[in-house]
């Protein structure tokens, strides 16, 4: 045996270097592929969930982070083609202005404040508000209006299926208000004189997309509208919702495009209904001595027993949306911007907002004359959702899921039925990647400030579902995307 | 020989394994000549390197001499997200898995002594950047180095028992991680050496006839421990030593680390077969007590007395004092098959094969230990220069089979610390050693 090392060793090093270049090829493990859909020019319907909507405001990271351009992103792997979004200019990225956390308390409350101005404090996107935000110009749109041709975003902040109907809901005129105007409409539409309503717009862009798929997210309003402002807006109509949601169907698939619809999620997986506790808030205001003085007052006056002037504390009350004044009761939610209005004062001697007395065993003339002598300070029932109101709220965002579901299977439609997810998700939290987030206000990722809009990553984790939800239906393999890659709360 | 200049030399070469040779993080490399047989040896009585197979047999083991040899582990590992996306593939990392062994004994007597050095256990591994896993691990760098002085005694021709008293002398862990926080990214390294251990090795070798051999042999568990508060805790990007953006300071105040990992007992049973003078057949049976790396928990402690955090409060990371992630591992059989074939004087050619059965169970997969069953093909050959000195070669591969594990698999088990998706991995471990009898 002969081995000649000069002439073999260097065969032998590019051997191993070739072996060692090899790794395993996984290409196979997920093949993309559209399944029965198309994906070539999508469409995406809804309000400011779809508008990409986050921390009270339309502005442009937001816009950027918007579940619909995710999904337009996800979907050029299975023949997607570009996505028109009505985008601020870069000269305008703060949009309508937002919330922002400029800085923390000594105890680490983050202090939340909006952000409005652009560094020379100007209103960027807004061309003729004041301060206050009030209207200087009536002329002049409220937001700056987009040029975008072939806008394929349609996501409209605020609006309900209620409204998709309203004549001049985007034309600023004299007897416009806050429900039959829209500002956000108003900036999508080419010119001051556009009376046309959602539906005919939706209408125009579908006849100059020509869609092949389409998602529709509208409807939470028709729910939001009501338990955001404690039950004093009116729910929709089940029969206007259907006439209304069934037409807009109609308008979608009237071009043969397939699609997505999504349900209604519970108001109570949202963290501006959870993050202040009714429990917790009573107990703060029950932890607060009712001063001697008071209590001798009373005593003397209700003629008290001794039993009885020993139950003397202070309770929450809040009023409900049937006009009744009385304590909080822990299936009660209480709206997060009013969480600050507990025990504030209108004057200094008024009772504290929320504050009210209890004693327990009065007989009812006694309770008549606390009543008279020490009538509560509840707190008024727009901070409140009472529990008969959420058990409302509840029942319509069933009733209207139902219709929306019975619309996807008239069409044959995929559904993202967000109502059972968020429930899971407010019960478990979600876990991306090995990275934890839920539904708490601030900490938990996916929620931004305004406590009802996603942040990038909650948008990034229901942009994965509604993935999920398509490839499901439509035997698609569209690629996931990485929700931890995108941020949760902006932290100064 | 003594032990601390073993261990200098050990100390030179640190020797670890990328994604470790066999099951788990275990690094089955013994000797070259072994590793050309598809890594068998409990049942023969080869070399030296029989300290590290079979103690027992190194009585059997006709000459005295030292046996050196170091392998070069390239492992290519590669990732796919359950949803799609890119391939992740492990940035390359190259580590020296070696093996030291001197043994003498009086000539036609009856004993034989000798010392042993090599690495156990290991694992190097470094993934791309932004994958998806990077939550959990950004890089890991598992080191081991045992020294075993070993005592082997002759009963009978035919019988032989010997023991060896396992010493972990050096082992360290480095692990690495993105921390992600709400709106920006950190990293969190923890960085450790163990404590010097013992645990026994002890083995019998019976050799009935010139045609047959059989070896059990027992390797006992030792806990590499990283003592509570030695292990050093290095945070980037994730606090603040000024006070007014040290937002997360309160979450992540410890310094230091303790955590445990288990080297696991083995058991194993070997049989060599030698039909003809020329040609040795061996077939070994091993078992590994994986049972015993149910989890890993760290411990934290220290306190970097940073703005806006309490100095007296016990030290924590993600405001907890202490982390666990589940393991659950199972005990894990290998069945390993080789042969050599020595075709003159000069030169044995050698050739193998092995079924290794992972430890770890459907959810469980970590991003540190990407493992399932692995196939194994080696080849392996000397060559004697002259009667005193020779140079072994062995050539390992190793294709840890492909492994999927989905997010619903996470949830079931409560493993959601690490991520869904599906594992590939090829390991190339050429090997060459050197060998002096006298």
């Amino acid at each position: 045996m002969n081995l000649n090392f000069n002439r073999t060793a260097p065969a032998a090093f590019a051997l191993l270097a070739l072996l060692a270049g090899c790794k395993p090829d996984l290409a196979d493990d997920f093949k993309s592929s559209a399944g029965s859909a198309d994906f070539s020019r999508y469409i995406a319907v809804g309000n400011s969930l779809t508008a990409g909507y986050s921390d009270n405001g339309l502005y442009l990271e937001g816009q950027l982070n918007s579940y619909p351009s995710m999904l337009a992103t996800q979907f050029k792997a299975v023949g997607g083609g570009e996505f028109v979004q009505p985008l601020f200019d870069a000269s305008q990225a703060s949009g309508s202005g937002f919330l922002t956390i400029t800085g923390f308390t000594a105890t680490g409350t983050p202090q939340i404040n909006p952000e409005l101005k652009d560094a020379s404090g100007n209103y960027i996107a807004v061309n003729s508000f004041g301060p206050g935000r009030a209207l200087l110009s009536p002329t002049l749109p409220l937001l700056a209006r987009s040029t975008a041709a072939g806008n394929q975003n349609l996501g409209v902040p605020g609006i309900r299926v209620a409204d998709v109907t309203v004549a001049d809901y985007g034309k600023l005129t004299p007897s416009s208000n806050a429900v039959n105007f829209n500002p956000y409409f108003e900036r999508l539409l080419p010119n001051a004189a556009s009376s046309t309503t959602y539906q005919q717009y939706v209408q125009q862009q579908v006849a100059a997309v020509n869609p092949t798929f389409f998602t529709n997210w509208l409807g939470n309003n028709d729910v939001l509208g009501y338990a955001g402002s404690g039950g004093q807006f009116p729910l929709t109509p089940v029969a206007e919702f259907d006439t209304k949601y069934s037409a807009m169907t109609d308008v979608l698939t009237s071009g043969g495009a397939k699609g997505m619809v999504a349900t209604i999620p519970n108001v109570t997986s949202l963290p501006v209904f959870t993050t202040v506790s009714a429990a917790a808030a009573a107990a703060g205001v029950q932890a607060r001595a009712v001063p001697d003085a008071n209590k001798a007052a009373l005593t003397a006056g209700l003629q008290l027993t001794a039993a009885q002037a020993a139950t003397i504390r202070f309770g929450l009350f809040i009023r409900t949306g049937a006009g009744v004044t009385r304590e909080i009761a822990p299936t009660d939610l209480i709206l997060l911007p009013a969480a600050s209005l507990i025990g504030s004062q209108a004057t200094p001697t008024s009772t504290p907002l929320g504050f009210g007395v209890v004693i327990s065993g009065l007989a009812p003339a006694q309770a008549a004359g606390l009543a008279a002598a020490a009538p509560p300070s509840p707190l008024p029932n727009s901070a409140i959702l009472d529990g008969a109101e959420v058990t409302a709220a509840q029942t319509r965002t069933s009733e209207l899921n139902a219709v929306i579901k019975a619309n996807a299977l008239r069409k044959g439609l995929a559904v993202f039925d967000a109502q059972t997810y968020f429930d899971g998700v407010a019960r478990n939290g979600v876990v991306t990647n090995g990275v934890n987030n839920t539904v708490a206000f601030v900490s938990g990722n996916l929620f931004s400030l305004d406590g009802v809009h996603p942040t990038p990553r909650g948008y990034a984790v229901v942009a994965s579902e509604m993935i999920k939800s398509i490839n499901a239906y439509y035997n698609a393999s569209i690629p996931g995307l990485d929700p931890t890659s995108f941020r949760g709360v902006k932290f100064p | 020989m003594q032990v601390k200049t073993l261990l200098l030399a050990g100390g030179a070469l640190l020797g670890s394994a990328a994604a470790a040779s066999a099951s788990g993080f275990q690094v089955y490399l013994g000797g070259q000549k072994n590793n050309g047989m598809g890594g068998v040896g409990v049942g023969l009585a080869l070399d030296q390197a029989a300290m590290y197979y079979n103690p027992g047999a190194l009585a059997m083991v006709r000459q005295n001499g030292v046996t050196l040899g170091a392998n070069a582990s390239f492992a290519r590992v590669s990732f796919r997200s359950e949803n799609g996306g890119p391939q992740r593939d492990l940035q390359s990392t190259t580590t020296t898995p070696f093996g030291f062994y001197a043994a003498f004994g009086p000539k036609e007597g009856k004993f034989k002594a000798g010392v042993a050095v090599y690495t156990p256990a290991g694992s190097k591994l470094v993934y791309a950047d932004g994958w998806e896993g990077r939550a959990s691990l950004t890089q890991i760098d598992l080191k081991s180095i045992y020294v075993q002085p070993t005592l082997s005694y002759a009963i009978t021709p035919t019988l032989s028992l010997g023991a060896g008293l396992t010493i972990l002398a050096y082992g360290s862990v480095n692990l690495q991680r993105a921390v992600q926080l709400p709106s920006s990214t950190g990293l969190i390294e923890l960085d450790g050496k163990t404590k010097t251990r013992f645990g026994v090795n002890a083995g019998l070798f019976f050799k009935p006839s010139d045609k047959l051999s059989v070896g059990v042999k027992y390797s006992s568990k030792i806990d590499a421990t990283v003592e509570d508060g030695e292990g050093d805790v290095r945070l980037t990007n994730v606090t603040s030593a000024n006070g007014g953006s040290g937002t997360f300071n309160g979450r992540f105040t410890a310094t230091k680390f303790g955590a445990t990992i288990p080297l696991p007992a083995t058991a194993a049973i070997g049989v060599g077969v030698m039909p003809t003078e020329k040609l040795t057949v061996g077939f070994d049976v091993v078992w590994t007590e994986w049972s015993a790396y149910q989890s890993l928990d760290f411990r934290f402690s220290g306190n970097a007395g940073l703005p806006n955090t309490d100095p007296n409060a016990p030290g924590v990371i993600g405001g907890n004092t202490t982390s666990t992630s589940k393991r659950a591992y199972e005990n894990a059989l290998c069945f390993r098959l080789g042969a050599q074939y020595k075709t003159t004087d000069k030169l044995t050619l050698r050739v193998g094969a092995a079924l290794d059965q992972t430890p770890v169970k459907q959810g469980f997969v970590t991003a540190e230990t990407p493992d399932n069953d692995r196939i194994i093909g080696t080849a392996g050959l000397s060559f004697e220069a002259n009667e005193h000195f020779g140079v072994d070669a062995s050539y390992q591969f190793i294709h840890i089979l492909k492994r999927s594990q989905s997010t619903a698999d996470l949830l079931d088990n409560g493993t959601t610390d690490r991520v869904a998706g599906t594992y590939s991995t090829f390991i190339h471990l050429p090997g060459l050693g050197f060998h002096y009898n006298f």
